[in-house]
Formats: C-alpha cells, sequence, structure tokens
C-alpha cells in the first residue's frame, strides 16, 4: 500500500528505511545532529537527525520553524516533482539535488527564521545525510492523493 | 581523599611484586599514585564517548592564556626541568572556537573514502573541451588542498596543547584537504585527460604568509577562500556531469563547511575576545581583497568553469558565463553578508571595481 505524500505517515516510512540501512552512515553520511522542517506547501514536518537515526517525524505548525536549525521549503508541486524524479531514478537526478533546488529557486531552498549562520550551514554539512534520507523514498510506494 | 587511596593501593602493588624474580629490578610504581584528579569516570552516552565529553571537573578547565610551553596534556601534572617548546599560539582568543571538540568528532565520523565511495565506474567519455575543463579546475583544486593543507599545518604545531580540542580538529581539516587533494587528482587522471596548467597561484602565497597570527590565516583561508571555493563547488555539483562527480563535488562540500563552521566561530570568538579585531579585519580584507582581484584576472579558471557550466566550449561565452557570472554573485553576496555578521564592515567602496560588479548580479 503506497503511502500519501506529504503525511507523517510517508516520512516516518522513509525514515525505517533510512535508519536500517548501515550505507547511509558511510560516504559521506554518518553522525548528524540537527533539528530542521520541510515545509510542504503550508504543511511543515519536523525531521530530527540524532546521532546515526532519524528520530520520528511528526506534522507540526508554522511557528515550530523558529526552533529548527534550518527548513527547506518549496510549494508542493515542486516537492512532488522532486520525491517523483526520486522515485524514477533510483534517487535524485542531476536536477533534483538538493544543492541543485536551492541554487535554481530565487529564494533558495533552505532558510531559517533566526538567520544564525551557523545553524543555517548545516544544510551544508550535512547534506549528503539529508539527499541520503529522501532518496531513500525511491524505496517505498509513494501516492500523491 | 582518592589521591590517598591511590597511593596506598600502588605500595601495596609494589609490596606484592617486590623480589619475585631474581635480578629484575624491584619496581618503584611511585608516579602510580599521582594524578590531579583520580577516580574519573565518564560514561558514553547517546551518541557514544566524544571528545568534548571528557570536560569534566580539572579536565574541562580551558584558561584564556596557557602558560605551559611543553607538550603536558591538559590536566596532567607537568614535570619539572622540561625544556619550553616555545609554543606561539598561546592565548585563547588566538585559536579558540567553541564547537573544535564537537567538530572533530564529526569529521571522524563522517569521513569518505575516494577509493571506495566515488562512483568512478559511472565517468563516461566527455567532448574534448569539457574534460579538459574539468581537470582544469580539479588542479586548481588540488593546489588549493596543498593549500589548506600547509597553511594549516605551518600554525598548528605552534599552538599550546591546552587547547588540543583545536589541535585535533586541525589535524583532520588538513586530512580533508588531503583528501580532497586526493579526490580531485583521481578525477583528473581517471577519463583520458590529466592534469592541466599550474594555477596563478598569488591567493595560496598570502595564505600562507600571513604572519600576523593564525586568526589572520583562518581570515584568509576560511572567510576569503572558504567561501570562494564552497560556492564552487556547489556549481560544481549542479552542474555535474555524472553521478561520481556529483559524489564528490558533495562530500567536499561537506568538509568544506564543516572547516567554514571552525573559521567562523574562531574569528567570531576572537572579535569578542579581541579589542579591535574587526577593525584588523577590515583592514586585512581590504589588502586582501586587492590580491584576490588580481588573482581573478587570470582567465584561465574563469574560462575552464564557464566550459564547465555550459557542457563544452560552444556555449561557454554565453550560458557558461552567465551562470560564471551568477556564481560570482553568490560568493560575493556570501563573503559579504558573513563579514557583516562577524560585525566586519565592507562598505563596496572598499573593495575593487572588479569584486563589486559581482554584488549586482543577483
Amino acid at each position: 500500500m503506497a503511502s500519501v505524500f506529504p503525511s507523517e505517515d510517508w516520512f516516518n516510512e522513509v525514515r525505517s528505511v533510512f535508519n536500517s540501512d548501515d550505507s547511509y552512515r558511510g560516504a559521506g553520511g554518518g553522525s548528524c545532529e540537527c533539528r530542521s522542517a520541510m515545509k510542504i506547501g503550508r504543511r511543515v514536518f519536523l525531521l530530527n537527525f540524532e546521532g546515526i537515526e532519524c528520530a520520528p517525524v511528526v506534522e507540526a505548525d508554522k511557528g515550530a520553524l523558529a526552533d529548527v536549525d534550518f527548513y527547506l521549503d518549496m510549494p508542493l508541486a515542486d516537492w512532488q516533482a522532486m520525491v517523483k524524479d526520486i522515485a524514477a531514478n533510483g534517487g535524485a537526478s542531476l536536477h533534483y539535488t538538493l544543492n541543485t533546488l536551492d541554487l535554481d529557486r530565487a529564494e533558495g531552498l533552505s532558510h531559517s527564521v533566526h538567520e544564525d549562520q551557523f545553524r543555517e550551514d548545516l544544510f551544508f554539512r550535512y547534506n549528503q545525510t539529508f539527499q541520503f534520507f529522501f532518496d531513500a523514498s525511491a524505496r517505498i510506494k509513494t501516492s500523491f492523493g | 581523599m582518592a589521591k590517598a587511596k591511590a597511593s596506598q593501593a600502588a605500595a601495596e602493588s609494589a609490596a606484592g611484586q617486590a623480589g619475585a624474580i631474581d635480578g629484575i629490578p624491584q619496581p618503584k610504581l611511585d608516579w602510580a599514585g599521582r594524578s590531579n584528579q583520580w577516580g574519573t569516570r565518564v560514561k558514553p552516552n547517546a551518541y557514544g564517548l566524544r571528545l568534548g565529553d571528557l570536560n569534566v571537573g580539572i579536565y574541562g578547565e580551558i584558561p584564556d592564556q596557557w602558560q605551559d610551553q611543553t607538550r603536558n596534556p591538559r590536566g596532567a601534572i607537568p614535570r619539572k626541568g622540561v625544556p619550553p617548546l616555545g609554543f606561539a599560539i598561546r592565548d585563547k582568543s588566538d585559536l579558540w572556537a567553541e564547537s573544535s571538540g564537537d567538530l572533530y568528532e564529526e569529521a571522524i565520523q563522517r569521513r569518505w573514502a575516494p577509493a571506495t565511495d566515488i562512483p568512478w565506474n559511472t565517468l563516461k567519455p566527455l567532448n574534448e573541451g569539457l574534460e579538459r575543463a574539468i581537470c582544469q579546475v580539479s588542479t586548481e583544486l588540488c593546489q588549493y588542498a596543498n593549500c589548506d593543507v600547509e597553511t594549516i599545518t605551518s600554525w598548528q604545531h605552534q599552538m599550546a596543547y591546552g587547547y588540543h580540542e583545536v589541535k585535533q580538529f586541525l589535524a583532520t581539516a588538513s586530512f580533508d584537504a588531503a583528501r580532497q587533494f586526493e579526490a580531485f587528482r583521481k578525477r583528473a587522471l581517471s577519463n583520458g585527460g590529466g592534469l592541466g596548467l599550474e594555477g596563478p597561484g598569488q591567493v595560496n602565497r598570502m595564505i600562507l604568509e600571513s604572519r600576523g597570527g593564525w586568526t589572520e590565516a583562518v581570515t584568509y583561508l576560511f572567510l576569503m577562500r572558504g567561501t570562494f571555493t564552497m560556492t564552487m563547488l556547489r556549481y560544481l555539483e549542479r552542474y555535474a556531469h555524472n553521478d561520481a562527480e556529483r559524489a564528490l563535488y558533495r562530500y567536499t562540500l561537506q568538509d568544506k563547511a564543516r572547516q567554514m563552521t571552525y573559521g567562523l566561530e574562531h574569528l567570531q570568538y576572537s572579535i569578542a575576545h579581541q579589542d579591535d579585531m574587526a577593525l584588523i579585519m577590515q583592514q586585512l580584507l581590504f589588502i586582501g581583497d586587492r590580491v584576490w582581484a588580481r588573482e581573478m584576472k587570470d582567465h584561465v579558471l574563469m574560462e575552464a568553469l564557464c566550459v564547465v557550466f555550459a557542457g563544452g566550449i560552444s556555449d561557454a561565452g554565453t550560458t557558461g558565463y552567465a551562470i560564471y557570472r551568477q556564481m560570482m554573485g553568490d560568493f560575493m553576496n556570501s563573503y559579504v553578508d558573513t563579514c557583516e555578521w562577524l560585525g566586519v564592515k565592507r562598505q563596496p567602496e572598499m573593495m575593487p571595481n572588479s569584486m563589486t560588479q559581482y554584488l549586482k548580479v543577483n
């Protein structure tokens, strides 16, 4: 049965894949201390990494963005395009890596409320961990509601 | 009390062994009861046993100035009569960044190996102009890496051991740079091309020859060169032509971002704890910007990047150059924003026109 993107179920199914595969802990991945959020249209999902694992993902309101190190913000259609690309290619293709999406968007992909550069830079320090996480979504069945 | 118990245990141990084998000197074990703080029992937590977790009791006392001129580890009992080693950097404000211990752990845990973690088999023949351009960029990135190694190691041995977190982290940073050299040399020599032309190296020389202290070197190495390298790696990842390059640029970007965190945090600490440091940095950057601008007049790296971004020579002057300008705009905006965030004023009139022209791009 396919999980609907975006939803807590979808994120937590991806999380199960991510947490159970040791290969995501090597090759540029590994220990990650970061509190982030994914802003998908108007919806917000909190994605926290503790050590080598991703904590359970919960949906939150917009006010939670003030507490995270950074958040990734795109309209729903753009998120869906990214997830479809990952599913089609087994991982993000050259046009849909997080870094590419950040560079290609006039306002960028990664944002923060606090404008603390150290916390914003975690997007770059842990970029591969986040890429691994979303690439893991290629291994689950996704529907788009 | 703990000290007394330890001494007693050592004495009992010595007594038990006395005369066990003829001809073997009787151990004194007079060292065994000596410790500034015995009975320390740091437990691993959910993240394991990290360097920073050990900063308990006297072992976590990190003074503003480290007077000891030997390699005595922080917290150990100094031995009398050890000749001084002449460490030049003994003030915390000259090297400290609070996150150094954590960054050290991060570098160790998030390591990668170019030999096996890059999918080299995804490299496919590219048009010759593009291959030559990628090899040229790789050549210059090897030079940047060499400069990083030399700069970091030339200062690292001058740092007092009281601040071992910084020394440990910088050991990983020089290893990161060695890996960067290895990885880009491998890229240049693995797809039918070869190394290109040596870069002008004027900024490398400026970084290497900064003699005003480690903070000055950090200003040039991380704030200026580091910001540029990070921006360039981001664009190279964006316009990569295969999975091998994409992984290569992304992994290197992570390493560079970690170094930037140390660099910026140190500059922030130094500005907060030393009079006029923001003003000194402003003056350093005034000089550095001009060396930078002179080096950027060299057309080689610019042309190579334009070819990479355009996917070949034919569109390098149009599409490629437009992307190059966008990259330079991102670099300049990031550089100036970071300076301002640190409290170092950077009015456009203080910088060469060849740099400020890019401030208007994005």
